[in-house]
């Protein structure tokens, strides 16, 4: 289900509560008003036939005809109140109960006239209508007990209602909103996680969400989002590997050029001096000859190496040949800028797992700009070591070149940043970062202005713990 | 026999041995250096009619060896030799101070006349 529909949904759900509680207490509300003109009335029939016992009784006390003659007015009232309340009182004490009432007050307005001879009545018919008076007060009081008791019990039913769709709406929003909104929460954070793994230069994919849903479009939209940086990436490698391949050439050529050279000069000698050489060293032109055919097929492979596309495979390797290797393959580009090399490469290092070419590209990168950085003379000096008590192992490049200005410091990782005008692409850096990022390494820098740099990647050792984990 | 002396510096020691054979054929007497450091040495010990040095070799610049040269020895005359085709242009500047330059691959009969050019043999 998409949110937006969830979302209308559970609105609409809660509208519609409120619009049925609204009915149910605009209905009770009428019923309670109703039941409460019923109560005045039959609060005024009682008041009425309280009047009448009094006059009752004055007139039993006094004899006076005038009371007789309001008790007449006030019953001839009570009747037509009666009967305007007949369908509420049949429907409060039932049409038996009526059927008496209305008895009851006819046998109390013929009692009268029968007593109303301008004699006092006698004993027998004073009980009897006293009793009728006193039946007739009775059935008012228990008339207005009754309506009392059922508005209570309205206003009761009402409260329940309300304080039952009171839960029922703070459980649809507070219950069924948070399921939604955890679950937009729970998307948030992963889409978070996964942001973050990418502006650290790791493309990683997150779990595609089930449904079809905003969340789901936003995680797809997201992941292909990641997938693209991680094809540009590999563009830029490529990009940034033909970069390098151009700053090589020199080195290249001078790799190339002097065993050609030498082949070229044997050849000339053999041919120009043949009379002169001996058995011996004809046979060891030969080889010479051989030798430097070698030379020139090394440097080929070195350099095929390092152009190939990128097919990312991670294998064991030892630092200290990944190392060697890229010096070999930047070995030239030192001696042309005359830079003098240190290194420090100790023996029986933690292996790590990597791609040779990509760590290979690093390296070349860092060194190549510590080359760029260094006037002849300067020294390059490459160190590996175990750290983190043989968890990772780190590998230092240091230069004693003319070093990061401070106010560069933290931008020298981020792509196109350089400060070398139309000679940099800046991209050297990033992709090193991106790479190392890739194997769960770090990269770090340290630099001092006119002093030198010092890069730090530190790769996951291959312990026995890690192992497992693969 | 000509018994001018030769000095040929080149970390490439097929390129020293071979230019050696080449030109004590015609009858140079040549001394070889692979180590910059030592042909320098060697040339306070002796005097030289000519230097035939690599531009750039592993740690040091042959562009040094041409400036002491020219500096300590006058007399001596000094033919550049380089595998970078590149560095043309610049020692197109120095045309004036060195009396030749070649690029590798280098051609014997060519290295070989330049000489005799150079230290004045020309026939
Ligand atoms: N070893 C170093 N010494 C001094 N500055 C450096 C060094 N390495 C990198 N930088 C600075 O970082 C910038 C970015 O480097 P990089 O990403 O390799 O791009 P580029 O080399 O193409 O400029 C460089 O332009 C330079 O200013
Ligand atoms: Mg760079």
């Amino acid at each position: 289900m998409k949110i937006k529909t969830g979302i209308v949904l559970s609105g609409f759900v809660n509208v519609a509560l409120i619009v049925v509680i609204a009915a149910f207490a605009y209905h009770d509300l009428n019923r309670i008003l109703t039941k409460l003109a019923f109560v005045e009335i039959a609060d005024d029939l009682n008041t009425l036939f309280l009047e009448m016992r009094l006059s009752e009784k004055n007139y039993f006390l006094s004899n006076d005809p005038g009371e007789l003659a309001d008790i007449k007015e006030r019953l001839a009232s009570a009747k037509q109140v009666v009967g305007s309340m007949r369908g509420d009182i049949v429907r409060a004490t039932g049409a038996a109960n009526y059927a008496e009432l209305v008895e009851d007050i006819g046998e109390y307005g013929k009692t009268f006239p029968e007593a109303g001879q301008d004699r006092p009545p006698d004993a027998d018919a004073e009980a009897r209508i006293r009793s009728a008076g006193k039946k007739l007060r009775e059935f008012s009081e228990t008339l207005i007990r009754l309506e009392r008791k059922e508005v209570h019990r309205i206003i009761d039913n009402s409260t329940n209602g309300m304080l039952l769709s009171f839960w029922a709406i703070l459980l649809s929003t507070v219950a069924l909103s948070p399921v939604s909104s955890r679950r937009i929460l729970n998307a948030l954070k992963k889409i978070e996680t996964l942001t973050k793994s990418i502006s650290q230069g790791r493309f990683d994919k997150i779990e595609e969400h089930p449904g079809n849903n905003e969340i789901a479009s936003v995680i797809r939209a997201v992941n292909s989002m990641s997938q693209e940086l991680r094809n540009r990436e590999e563009e830029l490698l490529q990009t940034k590997k033909l970069a390098s391949l151009g700053i090589l050439t020199a080195g290249v050529a001078h790799e190339i050029t002097n065993p050609l050279n030498n082949i070229s000069m044997i050849a000339q000698t053999f041919e120009q001096s043949y009379g002169d050489l001996d058995e011996t060293m004809r046979l060891e032109f030969m080889k010479k000859v051989e030798n430097e055919a070698e030379r020139i097929k090394n440097v080929v492979i070195n350099l095929l190496d390092f152009s190939k596309p990128k097919q990312s495979q991670r294998l064991t390797a030892d630092v200290r040949e990944l190392v060697e290797h890229t010096m070999a393959l930047v070995r030239n580009m030192l001696d042309v800028s005359a830079i003098d090399t240190a290194l420090d490469l100790p023996q029986g290092l933690p292996p790590v797992l990597v791609d040779e070419h990509q760590i290979h590209q690093v390296l070349v990168n860092l060194i190549t700009n510590a080359i760029q950085a260094m006037a002849p003379g300067g020294r390059l000096s490459v160190a590996v070591r175990a750290v983190s008590g043989g968890a990772a192992v780190e590998i230092e490049v240091r230069d004693t070149g003319k070093g990061i200005a401070p106010e560069h410091l933290s931008h020298v990782f981020d792509p196109f940043f350089s400060t070398k005008g139309v000679g940099g692409t800046g991209l050297g850096l990033s992709i090193s970062y991106g790479i190392v990022k890739n194997h769960h390494g770090s990269i770090r820098v340290e630099s001092e202005a006119g002093k030198g740099t010092a890069f730090t990647v530190t790769l996951p050792a291959i312990t026995s713990q890690n192992f497992a984990e693969e | 026999m000509s018994g001018k002396v030769v000095m040929v510096i080149d970390d490439e020691k097929i390129v020293c041995d071979m230019a050696k054979i080449a030109l004590r054929k015609e009858g140079y007497e040549v001394e070889t250096f692979v180590d910059l450091v030592l042909a320098v040495e060697r040339l306070k010990g002796r005097s030289f009619d000519l230097v035939i040095t690599d531009l750039k070799m592993k740690g040091i610049d042959g562009m040094e060896v041409l400036r002491t040269i020219k500096e300590k020895y006058p007399a001596t005359k000094v033919i550049m030799i380089t595998a970078f085709a590149h560095l043309s242009a610049a020692i197109e500047a120095f045309r004036g101070e060195v009396s030749d330059f070649f690029p590798k691959p280098i051609k014997l009969k060519e290295l070989v006349a330049a000489v005799k050019r150079a230290v004045g043999d020309e026939a």
